[in-house]
């Protein structure tokens, strides 16, 4: 198979001291491709000198105008007016004119993993850790770059009462999956209340206990007394000489998981919609001395806000997804307004990838639905979603010293007419709207030559590649068959959602 | 038609009548003449009209302008800088008939069977749908409702969102005759569905046949069969049929089909790939209801931005085309989103006037209610709402609706209720710590 090499030594040189009108350097030729393995990383410039944007920092800072962000080593340096440029190498962008933003974090994504979003076999599968399925080739990742997305939680499925271990990872396209885990992200887990675990929207050979909400609860608070248990029989176990003539516990990966949420050591981002289970879930919390890290999707969330702030759980929500199943039927596009106004710390998550590529809209709708304003509906995508998975203290804002990973818009970040220009991750240029077009002309003429070649062949050719089908099949069941070229693992998605098409 | 609009009118009036008994009248009677004042209007086939007005009577506009004369006892309404807009128009859903998507009983979405000519998607719509105060309160104040199921889907209808019946609610049907296009057709020249697509048509060609001889020799017509009737308007051509495909390939296959079989009037409901058959589009003029500017490109290769410009691209052609959502799943509930589509097909370059048009006049003009909606101009239903700014903008709101010249109180949206009693209650519950 032909294909096109590009080729990432030589192009560092052509970043220097760049400073014309136009986004795109000339020089700069750096093209990534659609195939990740194919992707040269992009060049990762000494300095990068925006001047004169307007800053969305997601802190106190407001919104700066008229204002420069420099960016060292893949760090933000300084942001202020008139900078200096350091000496050295320095990319300058004229920023007039654009806005710029943190990168968005979504907070709820499956948008690269392999093989499957559920291990849905058992009630607890807390064992099962997304980071041992990382799909760093999904074309979303990509997709959503192009979107302004830098930072996403993959969350397990949510067929069980306590599902699998997320993983956090950055969008560095081109990397391989263990290059993309967020370094020193805290460890996560998924849950999941209501129709989901209890099974309550499909066929299921042999039920499974529990098939009601009070039975949700019930097999939570058990597994955490049992993890309660491994633990104390761990920790009761003797070392060195003492120990030797006792049997130790048997390993249990499970219960080791579980038990580390106990201890403050495994965040718990839970799905669920209703108000009533949400409470029962932080009162069992409580019981165990623990405090859940998130809700997620939490479409109820405004009916119990004051009792969320009270406990500390954050909320991660759809703006408007709504009314596709019963649990979901009181969802409103205020939830986000009202529970950030009763001091729960609150962010926007897609859990679709389609959806993830314009997450600004979304936040832009928390500004339509209860008048929350511009900045803080930034902060939903950016800022407030850092800090709910434990990692504002390296992304989500525009601060000196933090990770250089941020979106330049062509005009206003929450307007529908604004489009995604570049997106860089630590200080690495992922997206560019001009290398993007060069991309898509490398493959429209690699196409070309390929059908032209075809056709010398077999004296026919594939119009637009459509014998390449993903047909719907029984084992696929509700995959969008018009789609083509995908990957399975592209199209999966959370079965149990139930509100997935793409 | 003119029987159906007689009959509308009655049960209309009866309504009001009703109304005007039950109520001690908070709105608007039917007959009162009502001039709103004092916002921009946009009346979409024309330019934007600053401290505009508009003028309703019976339903209608009366006049829309800014040096018109207001009747002495026209009731004015301030709308304060609002701007104010004719309502969207869904082009194609299924919203009407569905509720709760994981609940069966609440679902009329896909009629089993593959001949389904004689189904009629209005009877089936439950006018008191919580779907529909929440698609209102988006400004979308009327759609296409269209059965599903098979490959002969039956008939759909325009209605309001807002009615004391589905009756009262249509405002034409039937709308288009619906086919989904068999994709195994485009490859297999033995396609068991096409031909049991063409069987069908035949049979209703020789039924329509016998039962026109059959009048004019006042002889025996022939035994009645409700899916052969059914057809009959649509291949008359008074009736347009609606082509559902969603592949480049298909829709090119389902165009040669249809002329073929000498279809004259054919609408394509189609996804992003129709980009692909801009120029025979314009060309053939055949109209397209576009669905789903948010959605992946068909092909993992293409460019990430393929549905967006997809727009754009037919109206460089010059193709004829409304803005959809995917029409079904979870687009029902976000049927409010329609406007949002046109605004980011405006970023990936539909030029702001005509992204407008792709969700009012145009579908409007498709659909064949241009004579009733789609625009703010005298003559045409006083469907309207005002916004605080463009409404393709998403952090634009929406503050008041109008339907066939009644104010819609945007506190029926379930919504809106839970909003306003979970922030008192919130309120109160921090003023007590």
């Amino acid at each position: 198979m032909m294909r096109f090499v590009k080729t990432a030594t030589g192009t560092l040189a052509g970043l220097a001291l760049v400073s014309g009108l136009a986004l795109a350097d000339s020089n700069d030729q750096w093209t990534p491709d659609i195939e990740a393995w194919n992707s040269p990383p992009p060049p990762a410039p000494a300095a990068v000198l925006v001047r004169d944007a307007t800053v969305w920092t997601g802190t106190e800072d407001g919104i700066r105008e008229s204002t420069d962000l420099l960016v060292r080593n893949g760090r933000i340096d300084r942001i202020g007016s008139g900078l200096s440029a350091p000496g050295g190498e320095v990319l300058e962008i004229d920023g007039s004119g654009l806005h710029i933003t943190p990168g968005i974090i979504d907070g709820h994504s499956h948008a690269a993993m392999l093989g499957g979003v559920n291990e849905m076999t058992r009630i607890s599968t807390a064992d099962v850790r997304v980071r041992d399925v990382i799909d760093s080739e999904s074309v979303h990742i990509y997709r959503q770059l192009a979107g302004g997305v830098t930072t996403v939680n993959l969350l397990h499925g949510s067929a069980n009462a306590i599902g699998g271990q997320n993983a956090i990872i950055k969008f560095r396209w081109g990397e391989p999956p263990e290059a993309l885990l967020f370094e020193g992200a805290p460890e996560g887990i998924k849950f999941a209340l209501g129709e989901n675990p209890k099974q309550s929207n499909w066929d299921v050979d042999e039920p499974r206990y529990p098939q009601t909400r009070h039975g949700v609860e019930q097999i939570i608070r058990e597994k955490f007394q049992q993890a309660e248990e491994y633990r104390r029989a761990l920790d009761e176990m003797p070392s060195g000489r003492a120990g030797r003539d006792r049997v130790a516990p048997r390993p249990d990966h499970e219960l080791a998981a579980i038990a580390e949420i106990l201890r403050g050591e495994r965040d718990v981002h839970a799905h669920a919609y209703r108000a009533d289970e949400m409470l029962a879930l932080m009162r069992l919390a409580e019981q165990f001395d623990f405090t859940i890290k998130t809700f997620q999707h939490v479409l109820e969330g405004y009916k119990i806000a004051p009792q969320m702030a009270e406990h500390g759980a954050g909320g991660s929500t759809f703006i408007d997804w709504w009314g596709f199943k019963y649990e979901a039927i009181d969802g409103i596009g205020y939830n986000p307004a009202l529970m950030h106004e009763a001091g729960v710390l609150t962010a926007l998550h897609s859990d679709n990838p389609e959806l993830a590529r314009r997450m600004n809209l979304e936040a832009a709708k928390a500004v339509r639905y209860g008048g929350v304003d511009e900045h803080d509906a930034l902060k939903m995508i950016t800022a407030w979603a850092a800090d709910q998975l434990g990692i504002g203290d390296r992304v989500g804002r525009l601060k000196e010293g933090l990770d250089a990973d941020f979106v330049i818009w062509n005009g206003h970040p929450l307007s529908v007419q604004s489009k995604v220009e570049q997106t860089w991750v630590d200080g690495r240029r992922y997206f560019d709207r001009a290398a993007d077009e060069r991309m898509n002309e490398n493959l429209e003429a690699e196409r070309a030559d390929l059908i032209a070649r075809a056709l010398d062949d077999n004296g026919d050719g594939a119009e637009n590649g459509n014998d390449n089908n993903n047909e719907d099949t029984d084992e696929s069941p509700g995959l969008a068959t018009h789609l083509l070229g995908y990957s399975r693992s592209e199209l999966d998605h959370d079965h149990f959602c139930i509100l997935h098409e793409h | 038609m003119t029987n159906r609009d007689s009959k509308m009118n009655r049960v209309r009036i009866q309504a009001a009548l009703f109304a005007a008994f039950m109520l001690a009248a908070t709105g608007p009677l039917a007959a009162e003449v009502v001039a709103l004042v004092g916002g921009t209007v946009h009346p979409v086939t024309g330019p934007a009209i600053e401290d505009g007005v508009v003028v309703m009577e019976n339903g209608r506009i009366l006049q829309v302008g800014s040096d018109v004369e207001i009747p002495e006892d026209a009731r004015e309404v301030d709308v304060d800088g609002l701007h104010l807009y004719p309502g969207f128009i869904h082009p194609a859903t299924s919203l009407g008939l569905t509720e709760i998507s994981s609940v069966a009983g609440t679902v009329d979405l896909a009629e089993i069977g593959n001949i389904n000519a004689a189904v009629r998607a209005e009877v089936a719509v439950n006018h008191d749908s919580e779907l529909f105060p929440a698609t209102i309160a988006g400004g979308v104040l009327s759609a296409h409702m269209v059965p599903g199921g098979g490959l002969i889907r039956g008939t759909s209808a325009v209605m309001n969102l807002d009615g004391w019946s589905w009756e009262e609610m249509v405002i034409s049907t039937p709308v288009a005759m619906h086919l989904d296009f068999p994709r195994d057709s485009v490859d297999n020249e033995d396609s068991d569905e096409l031909a049991a697509i063409e069987k069908v048509l035949d049979q209703a060609r020789h039924w329509h046949k016998a039962r026109r001889a059959a009048d004019e020799n006042d002889s025996r017509p022939p035994v009645r069969n409700d899916q052969l009737e059914a057809l009959g308007p649509m291949l008359d051509g008074e009736v347009p049929l609606m082509i559902h495909a969603n592949r480049s390939d298909v829709m090119e296959a389902a165009l040669d089909w249809a002329e073929e079989q000498e279809l004259e009037r054919i609408i394509l409901v189609a996804n992003a790939d129709a980009q692909y058959l801009a120029e025979r589009l314009a060309a053939e003029d055949i109209p397209v209801i576009l669905r789903n500017v948010y959605a992946m490109p068909t092909r993992r290769w293409e460019p990430h931005d393929m549905a967006f410009r997809a727009p754009a691209r037919l109206h460089e052609a010059g193709v004829r085309f409304a803005i959809a959502d995917s029409g079904g799943g979870l687009d029902v509930a976000n049927s409010r989103n329609l406007p949002f589509h046109a605004g980011s097909a405006m970023a990936h370059g539909l030029p702001a006037e005509a992204a407008l048009k792709s969700v009012t006049r145009w579908p409007a003009e498709i659909l064949g209610v241009d004579g009733e909606l789609g625009a703010l101009e005298p003559g045409l239903r006083a469907s309207l709402f005002a916004a605080t700014g463009d409404p393709l903008e998403p952090m634009s709101r929406i503050e008041r609706v109008w339907i066939d010249g009644q104010e819609y109180d945007l506190s029926r949206k379930r919504g809106r209720e839970l909003y306003h009693r979970y922030r008192e209650r919130n309120r109160s519950v921090r003023q007590g710590d």
